[in-house]
């Protein structure tokens, strides 16, 4: 149990019956919710972790078969919700982590009754066929993943983990300047691949828990078109659409979306 | 200088506003300010260059909109986030794209800058050209690759190089075994090519001896003593005969065997073979042929190639002694390139005829297999094989430029497969007659000029067309022959054996008298007929051999045969 703890960088604090779990998205670790999470400390349990690869997790237990798809990081997110005894707990997932938590939830029903989806989307390329407006053609996703594997030092020397897996020099990831969000360059790049590959729209369909859908304008990662479909799809939910604009109002604004999870919870 | 200065306090009378906004516009940076919802509020001209557009197409845009998709995603996901919390970034490596699709590769730094309440007042981008930089960059990547790749093969090839080593070695083993085999073969054929020659002289002479003694006898009076004398020739002239047959098959092997190569239908001659086939097989072992439809002409001695049949049939129905079946089958073959390399002797891909002889016999074993052609192997009890059958068929084929395979498994059988050169034409008229038992015993009187260096057979030679009433002249090398024919211009008939000594062989000496009296006939004959000497082991077309041993009888036809051509 404690493995699998120290494996995510677990961090809990707070007091309260139930217990909230704060899910990072691609990009960033638990860092992101730094703004967000003490308001809920004295209702809830707060649970904060970071996804293999990303912060101070072990990148040791990354599996590049298992985290091939979303369905190895909903694993990850059981085991540790399992590991601190989660039930009817409250979810609260960024972007790519808020599916994640979905499928986490099919899988095991016990962990969460609520669930707070901020800027979800099921699935990032269109899908003309189905009528199915992602963001992205799948022309612009494999230009992402070209740009990732053909320009892996331009883009890894702006991310200031590049150091993060040199043993020798550990300290310097605390000394670089882009050091607040760490991620693993490489496993970085394999995330990116399975997010923005992903599809689960399927998943949406039947989920038991209720689901708040926060929803920004000018979100180019998820524009509202997704936020309306994950809404339509899942039978329990309610869709906010917020003043914050971009992708991340946990940062950019983070007492709007403090109220809002607030209000639904 | 003190953090309290303002601007204003230290105003430089040389550094006017003109010369400022000129630094702004023209930085060697670019130079962006955005309000903190990431609306763009200023452009410097640098940028604008570098983008290759105007500021209305900037102003009032995000910066997020200059960039290139993955950029777009990479600074939402990881760069806007970065900014919040830490309030900068540095050195981002991103893309802009330029209205006109193009894409200029930057390098980012981003600062909040924040107004007296504390909150963001503006942000300020500015943004270096990175072009040089990440061409310098993708080389770098690429030489890393390569070094990688190159490591990788490195490796790879260190782990496998025992395996390979042993892999090689094995081929290379393998290979020398093959040309060992071959030189073997190719030793016990000089060998075994050398002695027969020898031993056809002798037998010539011991046959020609035994054919006067049974002459003279049937002059002599005494019943008894006479049949009993008669046995004693009869059981020494078949011993001689046998004798004969065995170096027959010795200079088969050796390849040394004169052969007549004619165009052979492989079908009409197995069928017309069938019935001495199967009495050779005896009554338990049945016996089919099967012969494929537009069978090709092959090019054989078809004398030879019914001997290497039936060498064949004798050894199947030895491995089959309580009865089964043999199958003789012909069709035509390819054989490829590839086939052709795989194998030790020289061979030419291509067409040729192939004659399958199969039994449902004991089959051999891999040793002796590998030995099956050399003479005098023999899987035989001892007594019961000469160990000679298989080495002539082998002998054979090679000679006319075939190939021989064998396929056998314990228990199951063997297969013999015969691959003939195809003859590419029509076929010729049935074979002619031979004219080696035609006819007996007619003499002349013409002049016939021996050459033969072996003393006793040149004897018997003399001695034997003297008695059939022609004049002879002997010599026992070409220099001698030749200078009896100048003296003696009614010479019709040279008879000479192929090898002579003195560096003239029979060939020449031919030749040389053909060409000093035209219309000369010439026989030869010899113990063996090598290449060197017979083009390619075969005759030309016109010329006549008699091979040794021969009797006084066939010596007079073919001698009859060759003055009356």
């Amino acid at each position: 149990m404690r493995e699998v703890l120290e494996r995510h960088n677990v961090h809990i604090s707070g007091h309260g019956p139930r217990t909230m779990v704060f899910a990072h998205g691609f990009g960033c670790d638990q860092n992101m919710w730094r703004w967000v999470a003490p308001a809920f400390d004295e209702r809830f349990r707060v649970v904060l972790f970071d996804h293999i690869g990303a912060g101070r997790s072990d990148l040791s237990a990354f599996d590049r078969e298992r985290h091939a798809s979303l369905d190895g990081y909903a694993d990850d997110v059981i085991a540790i919700c399992r590991a601190l005894d989660v039930e009817h707990g409250v979810f609260v997932g960024h972007s790519v982590s808020a599916m994640i938590g979905v499928l986490a939830a099919r899988r095991a029903p016990e962990l969460f009754d609520d669930m707070v989806l901020i800027g979800p989307s099921p699935r990032y390329i269109d899908d003309p066929q189905a009528g199915y407006a992602g963001g992205f053609s799948a022309g612009q996703i494999e230009e992402l993943l070209e740009f990732l594997d053909n320009n892996h030092m331009g883009w890894s020397q702006s991310m200031a983990p590049l150091i993060m897996g040199n043993a020798d020099r550990p300290q310097l990831a605390e000394e670089l300047t882009n050091s607040f969000c760490r991620t693993d360059p490489e496993i970085a790049r394999h995330f990116a691949r399975t997010t923005f590959l992903s599809d689960n729209r399927d998943d949406l369909e039947g989920l038991a828990a209720r689901v708040l859908v926060l929803q920004c304008a000018h979100d180019v990662i998820a524009p509202e078109s997704v936020g309306h479909f994950v809404h339509a799809r899942l039978p329990n939910s309610r869709l906010v659409l917020m003043q914050a604009t971009g992708h991340c109002p946990n940062l950019s604004a983070p007492d709007e979306t403090v109220a809002a999870i607030d209000a639904f919870v | 200088m003190p953090s309290s200065e303002s601007v204003a306090d230290r105003k430089d009378p040389l550094l006017d506003e003109d010369e400022l906004l000129d630094l702004f516009e023209h930085a060697p940076c670019g130079y962006l300010a955005a309000a903190p919802d990431g609306r763009i509020t200023r452009v410097n001209q640098t940028l604008l260059e570098w983008l290759g557009t105007t500021p209305e197409h900037v102003v009032g845009s995000r910066f997020l909109d200059l960039l290139t998709i993955a950029g777009k995603i990479y600074y939402e996901t990881h760069f806007a986030p970065l900014l919040r919390m830490q309030g900068r970034f540095d050195e981002v490596a991103l893309d802009l794209r330029r209205p006109d699709g193009r894409v200029v590769p930057v390098l980012v730094n981003a600062r909040e800058r924040h107004a007296a309440d504390g909150h963001v007042g503006f942000i300020r981008i500015t943004v270096f050209n990175a072009s040089e930089r990440r061409r310098y960059e993708r080389e770098l990547l690429d030489a890393r690759r390569q070094s990688d790749a190159a490591a990788a093969e490195l490796r790879e090839l260190t782990r496998t190089l025992e395996s390979r080593v042993e892999a090689e070695v094995a081929h290379r083993m393998e290979a020398e075994a093959a040309l060992r085999q071959a030189q073997k073969m190719d030793a016990i054929g000089q060998l075994t090519g050398g002695v027969a020659h020898d031993f056809n002289n002798l037998l010539t002479v011991v046959l020609g001896g035994l054919e006067t003694i049974g002459r003279q006898l049937d002059h002599l009076p005494g019943e008894a003593a006479l049949a009993r004398a008669q046995r004693a020739l009869t059981m020494a002239r078949h011993g001689a005969e046998r004798c004969a047959t065995l170096t027959a098959r010795l200079l088969a092997f050796a390849r040394r065997q004169p052969l007549r190569p004619k165009p052979v239908d492989a079908g009409r001659l197995v069928t017309g073979l069938a019935d001495l086939l199967q009495r050779t097989l005896g009554e338990t072992v049945a016996l089919e042929t099967v012969t494929g439809s537009g069978l090709w002409p092959a090019l054989a001695d078809p004398g030879e190639l019914e001997n290497a049949l039936l060498n064949l049939a004798v050894n199947a129905r030895d491995a089959m002694p309580r009865g089964g079946q043999l199958t003789i089958e012909t069709s035509n073959a390819c054989l490829d390139e590839d086939y052709v390399a795989a194998i030790a002797e020289p061979l030419a891909a291509g067409h040729y005829v192939l004659i399958a002889v199969s039994d449902t016999g004991q089959g051999m074993d891999e040793d002796a297999l590998r030995q099956a052609f050399e003479p005098f192997f023999t899987t035989k009890d001892v007594g019961k094989g000469t160990g000679l059958g298989l080495s002539q068929v082998y002998g054979f084929v090679r000679q006319s430029g075939g190939h021989v395979r064998i396929y056998s498994e314990l228990g199951r059988g063997t297969t013999v497969k015969l691959y003939l050169p195809r003859h590419l034409g029509t076929l010729a008229s049935p074979p002619e007659v031979t004219s080696t038992e035609r006819a007996a015993g007619v003499g002349g009187s013409e002049t016939i000029l021996v050459v033969e260096d072996h003393d006793d057979l040149r004897a018997y030679s003399t001695g034997l067309l003297r008695d059939l009433g022609y004049r002879v002249l002997a010599a026992t090398d070409a220099t001698t022959g030749l200078r009896l024919l100048e003296r003696e211009p009614d010479v019709a008939l040279l008879f000479t054996d192929v090898i002579l000594p003195g560096g003239v062989d029979g060939r020449h000496l031919a030749g040389e008298a053909q060409h000093r009296q035209p219309g000369l006939k010439v026989l030869f004959t010899t113990g063996y007929a090598p290449n060197a000497v017979l083009r390619d082991g075969r005759l030309d077309p016109g010329m006549d051999l008699i091979s040794k041993p021969f009797t006084g009888q066939a010596l007079s036809n073919r001698v009859r045969s060759a003055l009356d051509r």
